[in-house]
């Protein structure tokens, strides 16, 4: 039993460790093109970032990460913020 | 051929300058060229944007309608104010520089300063900005120009963007107080292109690179 539950726990975290974040910034003042290559560039700067999509119409950054890695919400808002956008909310999901 | 008659044709074909009407700044660790060439001459500016609020470059402008001056300065660009609202963004810059001025063999030190507001949605857009330039013994002048415009579709990042648009320049020391241009403003990415003609009768040609 000890060790069924010790299996369990290690595949548990294996899987925490290698999945990807997916994560929805709503964000303001984002109008032009210029807004969302500056948005997209920043990001693809970052090391934990796999892909960015922006998506203007319905002012959503969706940052997808590379596997076992994140980015923080504070971190988040400091490069939105860098590029001169506010960010009203952010969702995850794995 | 004379500095001043290469340097036109130069920023007139090849060079980069300074569009008003844009916004003076990139994001951080960007850098733009820009170059607007319109009634008042040609002008030129290259800038990097190191912090969220400034830039720094450089700026060049052949006059013309009036004296044919050349300006060269560096420029400082700040966001003084900026509101980022669900549906638009407005902001108030500030953009100066001192240099040296040039007209007819004779170099003075020159100043100039612009404030631009604007505010931008996906399917509006309006500017103000006044702006002062003193060359020295040379001229001292203040000018404003605004602008509306409307995109006749919400396009998408990817997509092309279309702008018409309609400019009013007023120069009190120049023989055309008032000058209207409307024109077609189109930008993909970070690559912009206007043009327009003037009521004066003056092609407007300008465009602006980021990267």
């Amino acid at each position: 039993m000890k060790n069924y539950l010790l299996t369990l726990v290690v595949i548990f975290g294996l899987t925490a460790a290698v999945s990807a974040d997916t994560i929805k910034a709503t964000v303001n003042g984002m109008v032009c093109g210029f807004c969302a290559t500056g948005i997209e560039k920043t990001f693809k700067a970052q090391p934990e970032v796999k892909t960015v999509d922006v998506d203007l119409e319905n002012k959503l950054v969706t940052i997808q990460t590379k596997q076992g890695q994140t980015l923080q919400d504070s971190k988040i808002k400091k490069l939105l913020g860098n590029a001169g956008y506010s960010v009203v909310a952010v969702a995850r999901q794995k | 051929m004379k500095t001043t008659t290469f340097l036109s044709l130069l920023l007139t074909t090849f060079s980069p300058a300074l569009i008003s009407e844009a916004k003076p700044l990139s994001y951080v660790g960007g850098t733009m060229v820009m170059q607007e060439n319109d009634e008042t001459g040609h002008t030129v500016s290259l800038d990097y944007t190191f912090i969220p609020t400034n830039a720094f470059g450089f700026y060049l402008k052949q006059e013309e309608n009036g004296k044919e001056i050349l300006m060269v300065t560096p420029e400082f660009n700040t966001l003084l104010k900026r509101w980022n609202l669900p549906d638009g963004q407005g902001n108030i810059f500030n953009m100066t520089g001192a240099g040296l001025a040039r007209y007819q063999g004779n170099n003075q030190p020159c100043l100039w300063t612009a404030f631009l507001a604007d505010y931008e949605s996906r399917r509006w857009f309006f500017s103000y900005e006044p702006r002062f330039v003193w060359d020295g013994d040379i001229e001292k002048s203040v000018w404003q120009r605004t602008r509306i415009g409307i995109a006749p579709y919400l396009a998408k990042y990817n997509d092309l963007n279309t702008w018409i648009m309609f400019q009013v320049d007023h120069h009190p020391a120049k023989h055309d107080h008032f000058v209207a241009t409307p024109l077609i403003r189109f930008f993909y990415k970070t690559y912009l292109f206007e043009v327009g003609y003037s009521s004066n009768q003056h092609i407007m040609i300008n465009w602006q690179i980021q990267f």
